[in-house]
C-alpha cells in the first residue's frame, strides 16, 4: 500500500468523464490544459483510458443512463484512485435535481460501489480553472498524508 | 378560397395567409395569422397530406415538432420554417384519446423521424406507419408505458427505481503486496 500511495502522490493522470454535463465544465477542464493555466506543471495529464488514470474528473448531473456507466468506469480504474466531482451538477445535480431522468449525485453513485472512495468536490457553475487547480493541489496534499505510517485513510477529503 | 375556417378577427393576409389558403380544406381552424407567424389546426387524418404539401413549397423545412398533453388527447405541433420569408407556420394535429394516435409524417419528411420517436417516449403519442419506432431518449432501465411528460406524472414521486450498480467483475484487481 505504501509503495502505491507513494507512486500516486506525483503526476496524477486524469480521465475525464462527462455524465450529462452541459459542456461548460468540460470547456473549463480543457482550459486547464492550455498554457495559461497549464495543469501539466503539476504532472497532471489527460489520458484516454480509465485503466491508465489515477483521477476521474467527473462533470455532469449523473443521469439514469450514465450512472451505471460511471460506476463501471470507477470499478475499472486502477485503485487507489481519486474522484473529482466538478461543478454544481456533479455535486448535487444543480437545478436538475427534481427532473425525472436523474440518477444519484456523483458522490453517492461512486459510494454505492465503493464506500471508501476518495472524492474531491469542486463547486461552481462552471468552476473556474483556478478552483480546479486548487482542488488538485489539495487532493495531492491529502494523498501525501495517506502514505505516511501514522496517518490512516479515512476516505474523506 | 374563402373556405378556410378562421377564428374571429383573423384575416388571411400576406405570405402566411397564402400558405394557409393553399392548404385549403385540410385546415380546420386558423388560430393566428401574423406577418411572420401562423398557427393552424389541421384535420388529424391529414397530417401526411399537409406535410407533403408543405414540403413541396419552396424554401420550407420542418424545424422541429413539439407535443403537449391537453384535455382531449395530445396536441402534436409541427413547426415549419420558410427561410426566404422568415416565417414560421405551426401546424397542430390532435392525437385524440383513447388511442392517442395520428399518422406519422416520417415516411414523407425524414427530419420528423427522431422527434416523433421522442414524443412517443416522453408523451406516449402513437405514430401510425412510423418506419422505426424504437426507444430514443429514455434510458434503458425505464419501464415501458411510463411517460414522464404526462400531466399525471410527478417528476419526483413517480420516478421508477434506479438502475442497479454493476458488480465488480472483470476490472483490474489490486496487485498483490
Amino acid at each position: 500500500m505504501a509503495l502505491r500511495m507513494w507512486a500516486l502522490r506525483k503526476s496524477l493522470w486524469v480521465y475525464h468523464v462527462n455524465v450529462g454535463a452541459c459542456n461548460n465544465c468540460d470547456i473549463e477542464v480543457l482550459e486547464l490544459l492550455t498554457p495559461r493555466y497549464d495543469i501539466e506543471r503539476f504532472g497532471m495529464i489527460l489520458v484516454g483510458s480509465p485503466r491508465h488514470a489515477d483521477v476521474l474528473a467527473v462533470t455532469g448531473v449523473c443521469t439514469r443512463q450514465a450512472m451505471p456507466r460511471l460506476q463501471e468506469l470507477y470499478l475499472q480504474t486502477a485503485k487507489p484512485c481519486v474522484v473529482m466531482a466538478i461543478g454544481s451538477c456533479a455535486l448535487a445535480q444543480g437545478i436538475f435535481t427534481e427532473a425525472y431522468h436523474m440518477g444519484l449525485p456523483v458522490d453517492e453513485a461512486i459510494r454505492a460501489v465503493d464506500p471508501n472512495a476518495i472524492i474531491l468536490y469542486v463547486p461552481g457553475c462552471p468552476p473556474k480553472p483556478e478552483a480546479m487547480i486548487d482542488a488538485a493541489v489539495k487532493g495531492m496534499a491529502y494523498l501525501k498524508t495517506l502514505g505516511k505510517p501514522a496517518a490512516k485513510a479515512s476516505g474523506k477529503a | 378560397m374563402t373556405t378556410v375556417p378562421t377564428q374571429e378577427g383573423i384575416t388571411l393576409t400576406g405570405f402566411v395567409g397564402e400558405v394557409i389558403k393553399r392548404l385549403g380544406r385540410l385546415v380546420v381552424d386558423v388560430q393566428q395569422c401574423q406577418p411572420r407567424r401562423g398557427i393552424v389546426r389541421i384535420d388529424p387524418d391529414a397530417t401526411v397530406e399537409v406535410a407533403r404539401q408543405l414540403l413541396a413549397m419552396s424554401g420550407s423545412r420542418l424545424a422541429t415538432a413539439t407535443g403537449i398533453e391537453v384535455r382531449d388527447g395530445i396536441d402534436i405541433l409541427y413547426h415549419w420554417c420558410f427561410e426566404p420569408e422568415g416565417v414560421v407556420l405551426t401546424v397542430k394535429a390532435l392525437a385524440a384519446r383513447p388511442e392517442l394516435a395520428i399518422d406519422s409524417i416520417a415516411p414523407v419528411v425524414p427530419a420528423a423521424n427522431w422527434i416523433e420517436r421522442e414524443m412517443h417516449d416522453l408523451l406516449g403519442a402513437q405514430f401510425r406507419n412510423h418506419p422505426d419506432m424504437r426507444r430514443l431518449i429514455l434510458d434503458d432501465s425505464w419501464p415501458q408505458g411510463v411517460h414522464p411528460l404526462r400531466k399525471d406524472f410527478d417528476q419526483v414521486l413517480d420516478r421508477p427505481p434506479l438502475p442497479s450498480a454493476p458488480t465488480d467483475g472483470g476490472g483490474p484487481k489490486e496487485a498483490g503486496p
